[in-house]
């Protein structure tokens, strides 16, 4: 789902009046960055500070004098002397019209509220919050699908509002440009060029479109079947390559069962994650994971022992090599792909334990 | 080179730069993240050189793309230094006050003109000008780089040929600029900084210097060795010989150190060999005990990204049955060869004894870490420091940073008639290393089954081969069967090959050679001759 920062004013500024007080604002600012500043609650569905405005939901609409129609605060840019309404009748009733024709095209649940999935759905928030005019009938649209073949990205359209934020994601931000807007209508979705399945186009399996989705009509297909509302969450570092994503690793009966990014902003990340740091997870809980010391047996093969026998064995099968070709005879190899605590513990092992400084990392380079 | 080894600038500084040039980084494979902010930089108007023999994706929206032959960096390097001091574009205040024998290194590059280096590197003489003048003329201008540069028999040469362009330019010290190695593993930086080399403890204190070794044998209560130790690609030519016996905590070096074949013989050499890791793998074939480790999602500590940034590693999960953090197994191994270490509780008292003996990250701890959401990057002397974001900002630390002449030597193991093609290697976007966690994912199963080898249509055309036909891939240490891969990526005389397929391990292939300084491994060029398997269906 979106997540918006509020943005600080850094050079001079200029005045304008929201909802009758004066606010201050810096010249090139949209709006919603100023709504947002002064903590107003304008909805959107599709603005996200990643990508361009685009103003294609038409949640933020705002009244603003001398226009004659409401206008979509994302995209619309502040002036000294603005005379701005965010929550007058007029945007109200409109707020609540669009409400229901969303409504009218999203798959609800048993209360008529637009279902929950993946992790989170803002439209239902929006509903929630801000009321809905007219019950309209339902448009039922005949929308076709056809990304299905990958294992990890799933797409709803019925929970689609075409908010193309992950279009613009894939476009602006991943620059692979491998999802798009098509068809007309009211059979206009979200699909990829030829009707290719995702593995099949130039997709690198980021899942920025599911990062980026306001209402989790894209999910991550191996976690369908949890709920976000119970799984618990844990802020840790990614284990893969070195740029250091920050990952909120969400678990449910001591499994992962889903990998996040914090919100753009304050990481290293900036709300990003590659195929690998989202969807490479699969590994932790593998079967073919060590469970259990093994030592190398009289047959040859290696056989499950103890701890404590195991540290006695390695021990003395170390010690063994020290007393008769020497200190240095002994190597130790170490991992890049552990924490620093463990590597300054193997290297404070190799040199105070066993005296040695033969140690090194395995990727010096 | 400029007193520390590390990115000078930070990860977020890149989208705010006017001019990147990339050489030696598949940046949006092997940093996908880092990538991004590239191609957000350059939406924003930078400027976007590549170097790479591969057509790399950042090459095609590259402002200019330099497709050099491999191993010919310090040719391309050198001309380009020698365009910016014949053209005067060097930046003479900075050269001045923080450096030292430019004279000497422009007596060095006198004869090094770009028509020369065409003749060696293939890459046109105006197109090395072209990125001569646009790096030194830039004001942020930033240097991004990674194995494809170090892991030669010259990546010494290599780093200072950047580095000397960094210098004579004064692109240090300042936002969006700097010179930025972007480290290949999660904790790279962080293990070096924690004193994981034969020749450093803790912090980059050398283990040779006396008060250094005092602190040490102070704080640990123990005599220590003032001989520097061997380093692992040392280690490995030497296993069977001076090793006999190897502790391995989560490497599996069979498979991703170069010369296969020498590594298993090495192996069978050794009198005992002790692995910790999460997965059996080509190394634990060696072991005589195998210790089963937790992974990152089971334990807590820190990771030190490439930008010097330490972050928290938070324990989410409970490891498999009976397997334990890795500083549990090394406390509990040396408690048990009688060295009395420390019954640490959490992994943050082990990170507040390593920050006590290393002043430059003295001011990290893990309680700071819970209020600094985004991490600290060291250099961070005290509690009160806030980190650094950009370094050198005050000119370089260790003062007056020399220049290092460099001069060309071709790699050391070039094609010939019976191994015509020169094979660098290299990581997938999909895959990472040595495939043990990779290789079990669904996806990246989907997306590259099994290892293959990119080469050119005109070498394809050239052998009779086809897109998907099974092939012997030989070169004098070994041979390894691949799939064909025709891609445009590639030039002629050139094929490249992942790492990440221990049934088809391509290091089987690559050369031991080292480095003479850092004895990094060239894992980038050797020879080899592709044939088919069988004939191709015709």
């Amino acid at each position: 789902m979106s997540d918006l920062t509020v943005p600080i004013l850094t050079g001079p500024t200029l005045t304008l009046t929201l909802d009758g007080e004066q606010v201050h604002a810096q010249d090139g600012e949209t709006l919603l960055d100023v709504c947002r500043r002064a903590g107003k609650d304008v909805p959107t569905l599709c603005a996200e500070d990643r990508v361009d405005p685009m103003g294609s939901c038409r949640m933020c609409l705002v009244e603003v004098e001398g226009q004659r129609r409401l206008q979509p605060s994302c995209a619309f840019k502040v002036q000294a002397g603005q005379v701005v309404q965010t929550d007058s009748d007029k945007v109200q009733r409109h707020r609540q019209l669009l409400l229901s024709m969303y409504l009218a095209d999203h798959e609800l649940d048993e209360d008529d509220l637009p279902r929950e999935r993946g992790t989170g759905n803002l439209l239902r928030q929006h509903v929630l919050n801000h009321g809905t005019g007219p019950d309209l009938p339902p448009i039922n649209a005949p929308r076709e699908y056809r990304m299905e073949n990958n294992p990890y990205i799933h797409f709803d359209p019925g929970a689609c509002v075409l908010c193309n934020l992950c279009v613009r994601y894939c476009d602006e931000v991943e620059a692979v440009s491998a999802i798009t807007l098509a068809g007309r209508g009211a059979k206009t979705t979200i699909a990829t060029a030829d009707q290719k399945g995702l593995l099949d186009t130039t997709c690198e399996m980021c899942g920025g479109c599911i990062a980026v989705c306001p209402t989790g009509a894209m999910t991550e297909k191996p976690s369908l079947a949890s709920n976000f509302q119970e799984e618990k969450v844990v802020r840790s570092t990614c284990n893969f390559c070195g740029v250091g994503c920050q990952v909120n690793l969400h678990t449910q009966d001591n499994k992962i069962v889903r990998v996040t990014s914090p919100p753009p902003g304050e990481t290293v990340n900036d709300g990003n994650l590659c195929v690998k740091g989202r969807f490479s997870m699969e590994f932790v809980q593998h079967q073919d994971r060590l469970t259990e010391p093994l030592i190398r047996g009289k047959d040859g093969g290696l056989h499950p022992t103890s701890w404590e026998n195991a540290l006695k064995v390695a021990a003395e099968g170390l010690m063994a090599v020290r007393q008769k070709h020497g200190t240095d005879s002994l190597g130790f190899i170490s991992s890049s792909r552990c924490t620093g605590e463990e590597n300054y513990l193997l290297q404070k092992l190799s040199r105070a334990a066993f005296g040695t400084n033969n140690c090194h990392q395995c990727a010096a380079t | 080179m400029f007193g520390a080894g590390a990115m000078t600038n930070s990860i977020p500084e890149i989208r705010g730069t006017d001019l990147m040039f990339v050489i030696g980084s598949n940046t949006t494979e092997a940093h996908p993240i880092i990538a991004m902010e590239m191609k957000r930089a350059k939406k924003n108007g930078a400027k976007l050189i590549v170097a790479d023999p591969r057509r790399i994706w950042l090459a095609d929206i590259a402002d200019l793309y330099m497709q050099l032959k491999p191993g010919t960096d310090v040719a391309l390097l050198s001309a380009m230094m020698h365009v910016i001091v014949t053209e005067g574009l060097h930046d003479r205040e900075f050269v001045d006050k923080h450096t030292t024998g430019f004279e000497d290194l422009v007596a060095s590059v006198s004869e090094a003109t770009p028509e020369w280096a065409e003749g060696i590197t293939e890459v046109p003489a105006e197109d090395i000008r072209t990125a001569a003048r646009l790096y030194a003329t830039t004001e942020k201008a930033g240097i991004y780089y990674t194995l494809g540069i170090t892991e030669h028999s010259h990546g010494t040469d290599n780093v200072y040929g950047l580095a000397n362009l960094v210098l004579m330019t004064g692109h240090l010290g300042k936002e969006n600029c700097g010179m930025n190695p972007l480290r290949g593993q999660n904790n790279v930086q962080g293990a070096n900084d924690a004193g994981a080399s034969p020749i450093y403890y803790a912090g980059y204190q050398r283990v040779d210097d006396p008060v250094a070794q005092a602190k040490f044998e102070a704080a640990w209560g123990t005599e220590l060795s003032p001989t520097p130790g061997m380093n692992l690609n040392v280690m490995m030519k030497h296993m069977g010989g001076l090793i006999r016996g190897l502790f391995i905590m989560g490497e599996d070096i069979v498979l991703s150190e170069p010369n296969t074949e020498r590594v298993e013989a090495g192996m069978n050499g050794l009198d005992f060999v002790v692995v910790q890791d999460i997965f059996l793998n080509e190394t634990t074939r060696f072991a005589d005990v195998v210790f089963p480790a937790a992974c990152f999602a089971e334990k807590d500590g820190v990771f030190t990204n490439s930008d010097r940034r330490v972050q928290r590693v938070r324990k989410a999960v409970d490891a498999p049955g009976q397997a334990r953090p890795d500083w549990q197994i090394l406390v509990q191994l040396a408690q048990a060869v009688g060295y009395p270490m420390p019954d640490y509780q959490h992994p943050s008292e082990v990170y507040a004894e390593m920050a006590q003996l290393s002043p430059k990250f003295s001011g990290i701890s893990h309680e700071r870490l819970e209020d600094n959401v985004s991490g600290l990057q060291w250099p961070c002397p005290d509690p009160e420091h806030p980190g650094t974001v950009t370094m050198h900002s005050d000119g370089p630390i260790i003062g007056k940073a020399p220049f290092q002449t460099i001069a060309y030597r071709p790699s050391e193991e070039l094609p010939n008639s019976d191994f015509p093609l020169l094979l660098s290697t290299g990581r997938t976007l999909y895959h990472y290393n040595s495939g043990t966690q990779t290789r079990r994912a669904s996806g990246a199963v989907a997306k590259q089954p099994e290892n293959f080898i990119e080469i050119s249509r005109r070498d394809a055309r050239k052998r009779g081969l086809d897109d998907g036909q099974l092939v012997r891939v030989s070169s004098r240490r070994g041979t390894v069967i691949a799939a064909i891969n025709i891609s445009p990526r590639m030039k002629r005389g050139c094929v490249w090959m992942p790492l990440h397929f221990p049934e088809a391990n391509t290091n089987r292939l690559t050369n031991d050679v080292g480095d003479p300084v850092t004895q990094t491994a060239e894992f980038k060029v050797c020879a080899v001759r592709v044939q088919a398997l069988v004939q191709a269906a015709k």
